[in-house]
């Protein structure tokens, strides 16, 4: 069971385009409020699964071979926050779509916030080993339709209700899958970095010369 | 075979335990898809279901639990060959003795709409598919299923396309609800009404931890309670499960008080588990529940029990309103949904949804209006139609327990209305005429409600899901009609013992203070026993006048809910809204209710609206886009900005159809996010900026199909569209909506060249990837599309 008791407001004003903009008070006031129904509203649930070499079951493409470079173990995980949250930000786009947009940044964070926390417990189950960072389906030349293969590897549909539609979208939305590498000898501490990004050529952080942090 | 009777041949009867489990077990090998085994290893899956026939079983699950098409996509075999050779491994199995064989179905695996993107009568196909090709078993299961909207689609798949008995089981979490939200109440009232003829729970969590949602189930239905639980919860490092046999029946003992009749295990449970729960029923006796609570509506989260005045809300219905008339005919499906949650907000309980008008297809936006209000609203709702295929299509695809709005003593009303609600098990409103008319008596009123009730009761329909409407007439026209009415309905109550129902709000018309009369009629209906007021949930004296008799009738206890509606509510400070603020200012902090107040003082001192529009409103919109661009705002500032605009508009809107019937609206535009793409905040952003800045906007929502679009298109003679797509795998919908438009005859010059601006937006375009799929703007955000609007559109 994870719970998060606090999000980073700092991360949710920049999603929103707001770095380096000084909040007023009723700005202010509307973060407070959303924070506190992101925190209710989140049900997270996480799953994952480790696997030795050769990891044919999760290797496609240039990318996560890479990625898994000199690992003995790989884990995959998944992350969600539940249901609720995605209706609750569907109702709030009808009756107030500014607060809609700052829910939906939080929420964003705090499904992020979630996937630290199951990195930190596995940085705690896997001791003694050095542990890349999380890689998931849709980096680099890594398929997006690797989710489905994820979820059904995790069985996550039927343990925590996370699902994918035809074009691989995770249901609910505010989700994430993700693949760790686990070797006893240090692994390079890559930065996940633009580089592998496919997001690179149109990303609104890079564009105002900013990094979306990861 | 009469299923009744196979159930009333035994005290209990007793389902298998997991296939899973087993096959894991065994060590035999398959790739991705467990049900290819009935295939390639026919004995071993065989010598399973002959194992737990051994045991006791009186039905063993076939091993079709994930053969739908989804699943079995890139499996090499089809359905029909999964599910027959499933069926046939476990009849081979179970010959020459009395065990039955059941088709045992699974979730598809997709989330339905309003969460995911799979329709409704998508996965009724999926369903259909299956039952078809499962046609040798004796019996349908449906299990494992969190949605209560997939579960109807399979429901009624089953009844629509075999006659074999269904047992239906769902997967509950500790927090006694379903992933998707569904309450163990909700799923009971709707699958009875659906006519399935058993229901319960697998799954998910041990039976120890089961028996709130065990308890729960047994007091909304009378239907035999099935359990098959799992053995306790997995260790996440082994995947061993923690109870044991003997403490398994141990607790499925404990349960039995509930109801339950068939028994079975499911992950981690095995023959030694089916053996040792036959060995504890041996001297045990069936203990049928007594069902608590009898009269309830829901939505598949939210339960109303009908057991004092609960206020159904009106407001949606065009009758008498210009506004919801427009926004039915533009498909501004956004108004309605407005209305939905500010009702629920003002205190309705149930809300009567009617959409009927002849400018549209009442049918297809019955439905989109039903589905739409279902995804953000868990208030049950009222299907309102005088039509029996609009009435069917609702149903149909409504999820949970609704009632119909109505059926009358006419001939064939009974005939069309009363067989819709007996087939979805709805409850449904009796209006007390016929085709001589409304009775001027409260004794004519009251023969025909009798009649109503025994036709009703003839082909099925309990009189307890008859709401019987006396009829509110027009106290100003007919003054003695009030109290036949009165009569009536405390005849109807007290003889036939049916539920009440009235719309209140008739009683009115053509009298001075309607609110007082309204108010005064509703509390003399409540005393002669009316259930279910219809009224305006958002005049406050209304609804208060509801709670307080709550209250003193000692319905509410200890005036809990009168305390929840009322205890924070100090008096609003009163605002002085003609405050200093200038509408710049008003708009440029994104004060609402401070720039429509000054919008009317403008108006009432007799400015022109186009000089506020144009030499206020606007220029107070641009410096926010500018300052937006600038970085020196963002997000959630440009968006109230943009929102206070609005109200700015709408009371200039308002001015302007009460003065001149003129409108101010500078042009349609249709927004939509492409097929399979279900990321639409982007979207819905920029449709606010476009509303706000005076554009009209057709927002066809989220996985929109690109022939709607391009119909649409025609159809209103739109000139401009914009799609956004999230996900690098939807842009090729993006591009194929775009190619769409540009074929379609209708939507070209007479040269050939397209008459269509397109304009996208979303995460992963860039221009130039825009430029190669065919639009002819790429715009990066919703202030960009506002600029491109003022572009093309002026």
């Amino acid at each position: 069971m994870i719970k998060l008791d606090k999000l980073n407001r700092r991360e949710a004003v920049r999603y929103l385009g707001g770095a380096g903009i000084q909040l007023n008070y009723r700005m202010d006031r509307l973060m407070d409020e959303c924070e506190k129904i992101v925190l209710s509203t989140a049900e997270p649930k996480f799953l994952y699964k480790e696997f030795d070499l050769p990891f044919d079951e999760i290797i496609k493409g240039k990318d996560i071979e890479g990625h898994l470079d000199g690992c003995e173990k790989a884990v995959i995980m998944c992350a969600t926050l539940g249901n609720n949250i995605d209706k609750m930000i569907r109702i709030n786009q009808i009756s107030d779509m500014a607060r809609a947009v700052v829910l939906d940044s939080f929420s964003s964070v705090a499904v992020e916030q979630v996937c630290c926390k199951v990195d930190e417990l596995l940085a705690e189950k896997y001791q003694g080993y050095y542990m890349t960072f999380r890689f998931s389906p849709g980096y680099g030349d890594y398929p997006i339709n690797m989710q489905m293969d994820y979820l059904r590897l995790l069985d996550a549909p039927r343990k925590i209700g996370l699902t994918t539609n035809d074009n691989f979208l995770l249901i609910p939305t505010k989700s994430v899958t993700a693949v760790l590498g686990l070797s006893k000898n240090p692994i390079e501490r890559k930065k996940r970095g633009c580089a592998v990004c496919n997001m690179r050529d149109k990303c609104k952080f890079r564009r105002n010369g900013e990094h979306c942090g990861f | 075979m009469d299923f009744k009777s196979f159930l009333n041949s035994k005290e209990f009867i007793m389902l298998d335990g997991a296939m899973g489990t087993l096959i894991q077990k065994s060590g035999v090998s398959y790739d991705h898809v467990p049900e290819t085994l009935n295939i390639t290893h026919p004995e071993l899956i065989a010598s399973f279901h002959r194992a737990y026939a051994d045991a006791g079983s009186d039905i063993v699950y076939a091993n079709t639990f994930g053969a739908n098409a989804y699943k079995l996509k890139d499996c090499g075999y089809s359905v029909e060959e999964i599910i027959t050779a499933g069926i046939d491994n476990a009849k081979k199995a179970v010959d020459g003795t009395n065990t039955l064989v059941a088709l045992d179905l699974g979730p598809i695996g997709q989330l339905l709409e309003p969460a995911g993107a799979l329709t409704f009568d998508e996965a009724y196909e999926y369903y259909k598919q299956q039952i078809i090709a499962g046609k040798n078993a004796d019996i349908i299961v449906f299990e494992t299923q969190t949605d209560l909207f997939e579960l109807k689609a399979a429901v009624l798949a089953a009844k629509e396309n075999s006659d074999k008995p269904i047992i239906a089981t769902m997967t509950f979490e500790r927090n006694g609800r379903t992933f998707t939200g569904v309450l163990p109440a909700c799923a009971a009232l709707t699958l009875e009404g659906l006519g399935v003829d058993a229901i319960g729970v697998n799954c998910s969590l041990g039976p120890d931890e089961l028996e709130p949602v065990v308890s729960e189930i047994s007091r909304y239905t009378d239907l035999p309670i099935v359990i098959k639980a799992n053995a306790g919860l997995p260790d996440p490092n082994s995947n061993e499960y923690d109870v044991f046999p003997a403490d398994f029946a141990k607790s499925v003992e404990a349960l039995l008080k509930y109801g339950v009749k068939i028994i079975g295990g499911c992950c981690g449970t095995t023959p030694e588990y089916i053996s040792e729960i036959v060995n504890m029923l041996k001297d045990k006796k069936y203990q049928p529940q007594v069902k608590m609570i009898d009269t309830c509506v829901c939505s598949a989260s939210t339960v109303v029990e009908i057991n004092g005045p609960r206020i159904i809300g009106e407001r949606i219905n065009p009758t008498g309103k210009k506004l919801f008339k427009q926004a039915l005919v533009d498909n501004n499906i956004d108004y309605i949904l407005t209305q939905a949650l500010s009702q629920v907000n003002g205190g309705a309980e149930i809300l009567d949804v009617n959409v009927g008008h002849p400018e549209i297809d009442e049918k297809t936006m019955m439905v989109r209006v039903l589905k739409a209000i279902q995804g953000v609203c868990d208030a049950p709702l009222q299907i309102d139609s005088t039509k029996p295929d609009v009435l069917d299509a609702g149903l149909r695809h409504y999820n949970g327990k609704p009632i119909v709005n109505s059926v009358n003593g006419e001939e064939a009303s009974l005939n069309n209305v009363l067989p819709l609600v007996k087939k979805y098990g709805a409850s449904v409103v009796g209006l007390t005429l016929d085709e001589g008319g409304i009775p001027k008596t409260a004794e004519g009123r009251f023969e025909i409600a009798k009649r109503i009730v025994e036709r009703a009761e003839a082909i099925g329909i309990s009189r307890k899901d008859v709401y019987i409407d006396c009829l509110t007439l027009t106290v100003s026209a007919e003054q003695e009609a009030c109290q036949e009415t009165l009569k009536a309905l405390h005849r109807v109550k007290t003889e036939l013992g049916c539920k009440t129902v009235l719309g209140v709000s008739n009683i009115s018309f053509g009298l001075p203070n309607r609110e007082l009369v309204n108010r005064t009629f509703l509390t003399m209906a409540m005393e002669e026993g009316l259930d279910l007021p219809i009224i305006n949930p958002n005049i406050e004296s209304m609804t208060g006048a509801v709670r307080a008799y709550r209250v003193l009738s000692n319905i509410d206890k200890n005036s809990l809910e009168f305390i929840n509606a009322y205890n924070d509510s100090t008096p609003a400070p009163v605002v002085k809204q003609t405050a200093d603020v200038d509408i710049f200012t008003a708009v440029y902090n994104g004060l609402k209710s401070e720039g429509a107040a000054v919008t009317q003082k403008l108006l009432d001192d007799s400015t022109d609206p186009m000089v506020i529009v144009n030499e206020m409103l606007i220029p107070a919109l641009d410096k926010v886009g500018e300052d937006f661009e600038k970085n020196k705002i963002f997000l959630p500032q440009l968006i109230q900005s943009a929102n206070t605009a609005q109200e700015c508009f709408d009371v200039i809107k308002n001015y302007l159809s009460k003065t001149s019937g003129e409108q101010v609206s500078k042009g349609k535009i249709i927004l939509a996010t492409v097929k399979g793409d279900i990321h639409d905040i982007g979207k819905n952003i920029v449709k606010v900026l476009l509303d706000n800045y005076g554009y009209t906007v057709v927002d066809l929502g989220r996985d929109v199909d690109p022939q709607l679009i391009v119909d649409t298109a025609v159809e209103q003679n739109i000139k401009m569209i914009g799609l956004s797509a999230l996900m690098t795998t939807t842009l090729k919908s993006m591009e194929e909506t775009i190619k769409l438009v540009r074929a379609r005859k209708e939507l070209q010059n007479p040269d050939g060249s397209s008459k269509c601006i397109v304009f996208v937006g979303g995460a992963v375009l860039t221009k130039e990837y825009a430029m190669k799929i065919g639009a002819d703007y790429y715009c990066r955000d919703a202030k960009e599309s506002v600029d491109t609007a003022k572009l093309v559109l002026g």
